[in-house]
């Protein structure tokens, strides 16, 4: 191929790109120029839930910022020193691929376990997590398994791939990740075993949430409760799946009688908005928008260590793809902001109650010690939700907006 | 006898007296009895031989007589009890009359740290030992400590599980025969010989500790030949951070033999049916079950620790350090055929056993491999042994070959001494363990 074809599909694809962003950026509801910031914490929070929040959030984000500094130093030793190992297998290019991905994976897993440690101890201090230290090491193995089973399924395709395709193994290989996401997205709601139907634990909230769905348009997508209250005291819920398997999950903590009946049927629209404007495959969209680019780096920077179909440019991948999901991070959450900001639009517009929504924000501060005001680099590096502030802000515009 | 504390001797010649097997039992209750009133005598002894052994550095030489002989007659009353021997034992416990025999490490000075210690380092092997003969922790459902010295002085009396099976179907095997397997005299011995081994470290006759390596136990024979047959070409090295890891590394290993071996099978039903009819395996077929079977173990032994490398995924013979040869397609008997599904079990008994020990040799080989990078040649044989009794059972299930697993613990090499020549141990196949008594 030559130089101005290869430019010409560059810029067709880069093109293609910026259309596909532009379009599902723009899709949605929520109205342009609405101002989000200057809203006083102090007007809805007192002083000490401000210094709380603010105190509890900061050795998090510490933790995380240490953690993530500690998997890029490991890596990066692993990508100098890792391949040595390929010494210790019998098996062929692609299962000594495997090894070293999974010995990888197994090093950061060691090297990550003390961040994890004391994030657990911090929330456990905060009253957030019943989880012990032992069982928090021990009791997810099974998750971890599964983890350790992908990477050597996605070390199967690309080095499978790049086998047959040499460098241009990223283009089959990003579309296989992306089917492999909608297949994952899919069954999602199918690997959820403890859960169980809202009408069976709250008839009344469980007719409200009929009504809700039925006014967002999306009266087939049943609501279900799951157990997590023995892990957990924070509340959370959330929407999964595709098609058929679409579901909205609200966990336990979210009926213990922290929340009002108010709040929660925000909660309900607001999960039903994401199924309403489809955001999980839009979400899917946005992960291939991000996967081609990706795996197209990945193939440029292993290229001087013989390209992925060489086993030794596995630990040296595992450190490029860890440092490229890094940085597409704030990229990330600029897109999922907007989508969480999307499904508060939906369910004021639903349920007509900025009342509800603002005690519920309130609600998550002092129950989950969420920060109402994050630092900058804080908030672009890790809310993938709008702040409290934001949000509350974003109630107080539609209350605006519909007054006569 | 260098690097083992003590040393089985076999001269069995493999036939068995109907009357007497038929009355085993009881016609071992005077030894069972003598046994236990030996053992109060041998308790005492041991005390007195460790603060000895303490104060001197040596057991002295009376106690060393005392406690031999103890260990010796134990031997004998199990080998009879155990069907690994066939004459009513003496009650002496004296040496070189008995068909199973035992000759310990000579008298020599002890690391007094070692003598010290001894209940405690003694877990590990006791740990093999309870699976081998019923004799270490846990058997006795004390605490670890207590269970060591009360199986110490009781391993004339219990059983253990691997030799427990064995023995029970030597039982119709000799009723029907007359003879009892080469193959099962075998482990037999190896268990009786570990655990003099065991209870020689723990009485304090030596210093030297437990070997679990069939080769070193004794003199075992040459095993028969087998279609189905374990080449070893390991080097005992281990890399540390793969045995960290090894569970987790097992993972796309542990899905691909699921997913393969439901194809498999499916094989083998079509397999058992063509067996029937043209009276062998068709090769297609045989290659496929054969390179699946050869997979199985590539990855039970890196499982175990009993290989290094971390195996490829296609079963590819030469491929991995502990491989499986398999001969064929051969012809098959079409009755045994016709009846594998009933014949193969005392196979899959006596195997659940070994899978056990396999289990207890890796999780303590695990420790062995991460502090020394190495694994225990003892570990690493009798791994080898459970893992090889395994594929052949599963060729023997999947109609690869109608030749019966064979038990016994040789590896292949030629017997150290001339003892077992004197009078030749007949091969046996150990089929006859499966046809009714």
């Amino acid at each position: 191929v030559t130089r101005p074809v290869r430019v010409v599909v560059a810029a067709a694809a880069a093109g293609a790109w910026v259309t596909a962003a532009t379009l599902l950026w723009t899709s949605s509801v929520v109205p342009d120029g609405l101002h989000l910031s200057g809203v006083d914490a102090h007007r809805y929070f007192g002083a000490s839930e401000l210094r709380r929040a603010a105190s509890f959030e900061r050795f998090e984000r510490w933790d995380f910022v240490a953690a993530q500094v500690v998997l890029v130093l490991v890596l990066a030793a692993y990508a100098r020193w890792g391949a040595r190992w390929s010494r210790e297998s019998a098996a062929g290019r692609i299962g000594t691929g495997m090894l070293l991905g999974m010995l990888g994976f197994g090093f950061v897993w060691l090297a990550e376990i003390p961040f994890g440690l004391a994030a657990l101890w911090w929330e456990r201090r905060h009253h957030l997590s019943q989880v012990g230290y032992v069982e928090w090491i021990f009791g997810n193995w099974g998750e971890l398994g599964g983890e350790f089973a992908f990477v050597c399924l996605a070390l199967l395709i690309v080095m499978g791939l790049a086998g047959k395709l040499r460098q241009s193994w990223w283009i089959p290989g990003a579309l296989t990740f992306v089917a492999l996401g909608t297949l994952f997205a899919f069954v999602q709601p199918y690997l959820l075993v403890d859960v169980h139907s809202l009408a069976s634990e709250r008839p009344g909230l469980a007719r409200a949430a009929q009504r809700i769905a039925a006014a967002e348009h999306v009266r087939d997508v049943p609501i279900r409760v799951e157990n997590v209250s023995g892990e957990t005291s924070a509340a959370n819920a959330m929407a999964v799946g595709l098609g058929p398997s679409r579901r909205v999950v609200l966990w336990d903590t979210l009926l213990d009688g922290r929340f009002g009946d108010g709040q929660i049927r925000f909660v309900i629209a607001h999960e039903y908005g994401h199924q309403a404007r489809r955001h999980i495959p839009k979400a899917i969209v946005w992960y291939a928008l991000f996967a081609f680019p990706g795996t197209y780096l990945i193939a440029r920077f292993t290229r001087r260590r013989g390209g992925m179909a060489n086993p030794g440019a596995v630990p040296f991948s595992l450190l490029v793809l860890v440092v490229l999901s890094l940085a597409a991070l704030p990229l990330q959450n600029v897109v999922t902001r907007r989508v969480e900001a999307e499904a508060d639009w939906m369910a004021l517009r639903t349920t007509r109650d900025p009342g509800a929504d603002r005690r519920l924000m309130q609600s998550f501060a002092r129950t989950s010690y969420a920060d109402p005001n994050p630092p900058t680099w804080a908030y672009l590096l890790l809310e993938n939700h709008p702040t409290i502030m934001q949000r509350i802000a974003l109630a107080n515009a539609w209350e605006q907006r519909s007054r006569p | 006898m260098a690097g083992v504390p003590a040393r089985i001797i076999v001269r069995d010649d493999l036939s068995r007296s109907r009357v007497t097997v038929f009355f085993r039992l009881l016609l071992a209750i005077p030894h069972v009895v003598w046994l236990a009133l030996w053992s109060i005598a041998a308790i005492l002894a041991t005390i007195a031989n460790w603060f000895a052994t303490l104060a001197t550095g040596r057991p002295p030489r009376a106690l060393y007589r005392f406690l031999s002989a103890y260990i010796r007659y134990a031997v004998h009353v199990n080998s009879f009890i155990l069907l690994a021997a066939n004459p009513f034992p003496g009650f002496t416990g004296a040496p070189g009359r008995y068909p199973i025999d035992v000759e310990f490490a000579p008298l020599e000075r002890q690391h007094r740290l070692k003598t010290l210690f001894r209940i405690v380092l003694a877990i590990p092997a006791a740990l093999v030992a309870s699976v081998a003969s019923g004799s270490g922790v846990g058997y006795t459902g004390a605490s670890n400590t207590r269970s060591v010295w009360v199986s110490s002085f009781t391993f004339g009396l219990w059983f253990g599980i691997l030799l427990f099976v064995v023995a029970f179907l030597c039982w119709f095997v000799a009723l029907a025969l007359g003879r009892i397997p080469q193959g099962f005299r075998n482990t037999l011995a190896w268990g009786i010989g570990y655990a003099a081994q065991l209870h020689s470290y723990l009485l304090l006759l030596t210093d030297v500790y437990p070997n679990s390596d069939p080769g070193a136990t004794g003199v075992l024979g040459v095993p028969p030949p087998h279609p189905i047959a374990l080449r070893i070409e390991d080097d005992l090295r281990r890399s540390r951070v793969t045995v960290f890891f090894r569970l987790f590394l097992l993972i796309p290993h542990f899905v691909w033999l699921l997913l393969w071996g439901i194809v498999v099978e499916l094989a083998v039903i079509v397999n058992w049916f063509a067996a029937l009819i043209v009276g062998r395996s068709p090769r297609v077929l045989h290659r496929f079950i054969s390179a699946y079977l050869r997979y199985q173990t590539h990855v039970y032994a890196f499982a175990t620790l009993v290989g290094n490398p971390f195996p490829g995924f296609l079963g590819r013979p030469g491929s991995y350090p502990i491989d499986l040869e398999v001969a064929g397609p051969d012809r098959q008997h079409r009755l045994k055929t016709l009846f594998r599904i009933v014949l193969f079990w005392p196979a899959v008994f006596v195997g659940w056993p070994l899978s056990y020990l396999l289990f207890i040799v890796s999780f303590l080989g695990w420790f062995a491999a991460l502090a020394t990078g190495r694994m225990p040649t003892g570990f690493r044989n009798v791994g080898a042994w459970a893992i090889r009794y395994s594929a052949q059972t599963n060729a023997y299930i999947w109609i690869l070959t109608d030749s019966y697993p064979y038990s016994g613990p040789e590896a292949g090499e030629p017997a150290a001494e001339p003892a077992a020549e004197e009078h030749p141990a007949e091969l046996e196949p150990e089929e006859a363990a499966a046809q009714p008594a």
